[in-house]
């Protein structure tokens, strides 16, 4: 929370609309005991659904937590959660890897760009699930199989985002160097590659979510090892504390991957006019 | 030329011959106080202009007077009633044209929203609208076209139209023209004095711009001071018909235009922001 | 001299994709792969299960049904939402650390809860659908909702404009742009979600012919059901963006002008 000078000031958090924020403003706590108050009453309404439902349907929120606190214990949990966060990672660095450099490449030649366009905006619009059964044959119940799957769907918007980046430069390229007699490696340094990170950022935060996503799909469905697995398997014993503890885990990683992601956001665009005026999304 | 001095010749029952009235505004965010304590009355029919230092706190002003925004001391006062929220009779045109007007919505629709906000039948504001449009000197074929199909100085002459077309009592500009090039200032400058001569129309018109300040009204409220202040109410007698070469050159425009520098830079600089 | 240069610009956007297929026909032409059969055969199965008007009924039907009422539900339910959370500062606020809790959910690793809760039959599925594709339309809209230009706030409040008609006529008209951007998202993620859902409870649609081919080791109607699914999401973008060029005219025209204008 930003210390508050005056109404003219605006809050980082969040953009000022209406006296209501001016009101929370002077009471920050308030603004925290709201959100606390929310959190408990979603905890209530889990609670009542557990009671109100036929038994065994849904865990309350104690026995969730519970399980969690002895699953955490165990180190099958730990192993899943391992193989979720590296196949998370890796997916998504082999795509930073591929998607950036062959995006900006393409991008920088409006041959490549167009030459692309057709295919590249087919193969994004295919559900990366539509694989999923072939590359089971593949390759089976494995994480290569659901690294595979993660790179196959998030590669495209980092890869478009890319091009587009490079698109922008590629413009400002040819005005710029033609007035200035920029140098070309400084150019790329301070302009072009400043002017294309926040493109590069946006597909970065798709892809990332949905690296994630493709991750647990891929575990879940197809069966290969991790947090998805563990959820599926769950369900089929049904052992429904153990599947919804691992949903809570899988929202935590979540979180945590939203988070990490809006932190090395601010941090690398923190000049750019968006980000200094919207906030945490 | 006679001046007037900062507090009015008092007229204490409701007058209708004062389209508004500052009395005793002031304003304060937080601890600190951008306006003192401002009166000035601006009588029906006249063009008056509010002129001060960047920072002084124009805007806030005329945030107050405007009714967005409700003051911390004294009251503004409209047909001699106070406001504490936008009054009907007040219209405003902003400075910053291309994000005052709306860019999905037709130059006609943009003139039309405020009549149709206030009960006014589509085909009698569209009429309406049409001649507003023509009074700012606005081509038929404008009204269907987008805003940002337009250069700038047409921008403000819709959002002119727009005001014109609400049919206020008072006009309240905030440096409506500094966003333009300087040849189309001058343009709706002169379009604004003919407008307030034939439509007699109350004109309060804030700037930072001296020399507008002078060529364009009846009498201009010189603003200084942290917090700001009226330093004084300065007439301008230099008669109904102007131009923008014969007027600026005569000897009685330098006098007024000097005075009104001296006034304006007379207090202490603004204290730094907080 | 025109039509010379738009006959290039197809030249060019169609070259590549032209020369893949070929090359893929050629390639796979005597293939003895299990897994990767003739572009000819997958063709065939393709036009026998997908092109034929009364197999592809019977295939797409359940799964157009069940994204359009998912996908509706959805939209309507994000925009209301989304325009109620984002005026009313003060709730979306108190919200933030539950709604982002529920969003960062993998959609996907609901659907247990969702199968044990809701059972398999079409509601779950379409309720499942419209969960997961709600969340991109909520928050964009709150984001367009909030960013309304203060300016224009201020010539509706100058001008007396009454709430109702300062929220259709100048906050949605606003926040159009970020609501399609949400809705494009939903659209690209309820797809999945319904190839998912139809993996389970047998009731027909695309996800389950999918999962039925490679079950029985179909694999060549297995790769016509991927070919089949790759053509719907591509046909459905193209319809969003045909509307989505009708309504955002305004949007994309003055973009346009301003970049021009740099």
């Amino acid at each position: 929370m930003s210390v508050v000078q005056h109404e003219e000031e605006e809050d980082i958090d969040l953009p000022t609309v209406g006296a209501a924020v001016a009101g929370r403003r002077r009471r920050p706590w308030l603004g925290l005991a709201l959100q606390i108050a929310v959190i408990l009453l979603a905890g209530g309404v889990w609670w009542l659904a557990s009671t109100l439902l036929p038994v065994g349907t849904m865990p309350s929120p104690a026995e969730t937590f519970a399980r969690l606190g002895a699953l955490a214990l165990t180190p099958e949990f730990w192993i899943a959660v391992g193989i979720t966060v590296a196949t998370f990672l890796a997916g998504l660095i082999i795509c930073i890897l591929i998607g950036i450099p062959l995006g900006l490449a393409i991008g920088a030649s409006t041959f490549a760009t167009q030459s692309t366009r057709l295919v590249f905006d087919f193969l994004r619009t295919i559900p990366p699930i539509a694989i999923l059964p072939l590359l089971l044959l593949l390759l089976g119940a494995q994480f290569q199989m659901v690294l595979v799957l993660v790179i196959g769907g998030a590669i495209w918007p980092i890869l478009i985002q890319s091009i587009y980046a490079a698109r922008q430069g590629e413009a400002l390229l040819v005005d710029v160097a033609r007035t200035f007699k920029v140098p070309r490696r400084w150019f790329i340094r301070h302009i072009f590659l400043p002017g294309a990170l926040p493109f590069i950022m946006t597909g970065l935060r798709v892809g990332t979510t949905i690296c994630l996503l493709l991750t647990i799909t891929g575990e879940l469905l197809g069966g290969a090892p991790g947090i998805g697995f563990e959820i599926a398997d769950a369900m089929a014993f049904y052992d429904n504390s153990r599947m919804y503890a691992y949903v809570l885990v899988s929202a935590f990683l979540g979180l945590l991957v939203n988070g990490a992601f809006w932190a090395a956001q601010r941090r690398m665009l923190h000049w750019h006019p968006s980000i200094r005026r919207e906030g945490t999304r | 030329m006679t001046n007037i001095g900062t507090r009015t010749s008092p007229q204490p029952t409701v007058d209708d011959s004062i389209a508004l009235e500052a009395r005793r505004l002031g304003h304060s965010y937080g601890d600190r106080d951008v306006l003192g304590s401002i009166d000035f009355i601006v009588p029906r029919g006249e063009f008056v202009c509010i002129v001060g230092p960047s920072g002084v706190g124009k805007t806030t002003l005329l945030r107050c007077l405007s009714g967005l925004q409700v003051s911390s001391r004294g009251s503004v006062l409209v047909k001699g009633q106070p406001v504490k929220e936008p009054a009907r009779g007040v219209a405003v045109v902003f400075q910053d044209y291309s994000r005052s007007l709306m860019p999905w919505a037709s130059v006609l629709h943009n003139v039309t929203l405020p009549l149709r906000a206030n009960g006014v039948r589509r085909a009698a504001a569209e009429t309406t609208a049409r001649a507003a449009l023509a009074q700012v000197a606005l081509a038929d074929n404008v009204a269907d076209l987008y805003p940002w199909q337009l250069s700038g100085g047409m921008q403000q002459r819709v959002a002119i139209a727009r005001a014109l077309a609400y049919n206020p009592q008072v006009l309240l500009m905030d440096e409506p023209f500094a966003s333009v090039d300087a040849q189309t200032r001058a343009d709706l400058e002169d379009l604004m004095r003919k407008l307030q001569r034939d439509l007699d129309l109350t004109v309060l018109l804030v700037t930072h711009d001296i020399d507008e300040s002078v060529y364009l009204s009846d009498r201009v409220i010189a603003l200084s001071g942290s917090p700001a202040g009226v330093a004084d109410i300065v007439e301008v007698p230099l008669g109904a018909e102007r131009d923008q070469i014969g007027t600026k050159s005569l000897p009685e425009f330098a006098a007024i235009r000097a005075r009104v520098h001296g006034l304006i830079r007379h207090t202490a600089a603004p204290t730094e922001l907080a | 001299m025109r039509v010379s240069n738009s006959l290039k610009m197809i030249a060019l956007e169609i070259w590549l994709p032209i020369l893949i297929v070929v090359v893929w026909w050629f390639a796979s032409a005597n293939s003895t792969s299990l897994y990767f059969p003739p572009l000819q055969a997958i063709l065939e199965s393709f036009a026998e299960n997908w092109l034929d008007p009364q197999e592809a009924i019977q295939n797409l039907a359940p799964s157009l049904l069940l994204l359009g009422s998912g996908y509706l539900l959805a939209l309507v339910g994000g925009v209301v939402l989304g325009t109620l959370f984002g005026i009313v500062t003060p709730i979306e606020h108190a919200t933030r650390p539950v709604l982002e809790t529920l969003r960062a959910v993998p959609g996907v690793a609901l659907l247990p809860i969702f199968i044990v809760l809701f059972g398999i039959d079409a509601q779950m599925k379409i309720l499942l659908i419209a969960f997961g594709s709600f969340w991109p339309i909520f928050l964009n809209t709150i984001d367009g909702v909030r960013a309304v230009e203060p300016l224009l706030l201020d010539v509706s409040r100058v001008f007396r404009v009454g709430r109702a008609r300062r929220l259709f006529r100048i906050v949605l008209p606003s926040a159009g742009p970020q609501i399609f951007a949400g809705a494009r998202t939903a659209l690209a993620i309820a797809l999945i979600i319904m190839v998912v859902a139809e993996t389970v409870g047998g009731s027909g649609g695309i996800g389950y012919f999918l999962l039925d081919a490679q079950r029985n080791f179909a694999i060549t109607a297995m790769w016509g059901a991927i070919l089949a699914l790759g053509i719907l999401g591509y046909v459905l973008n193209i319809f969003f963006r045909i509307i989505e060029r009708r309504v955002l005219r305004w949007h994309r025209l003055q973009q346009a002008r301003l970049e021009t204008a740099k």
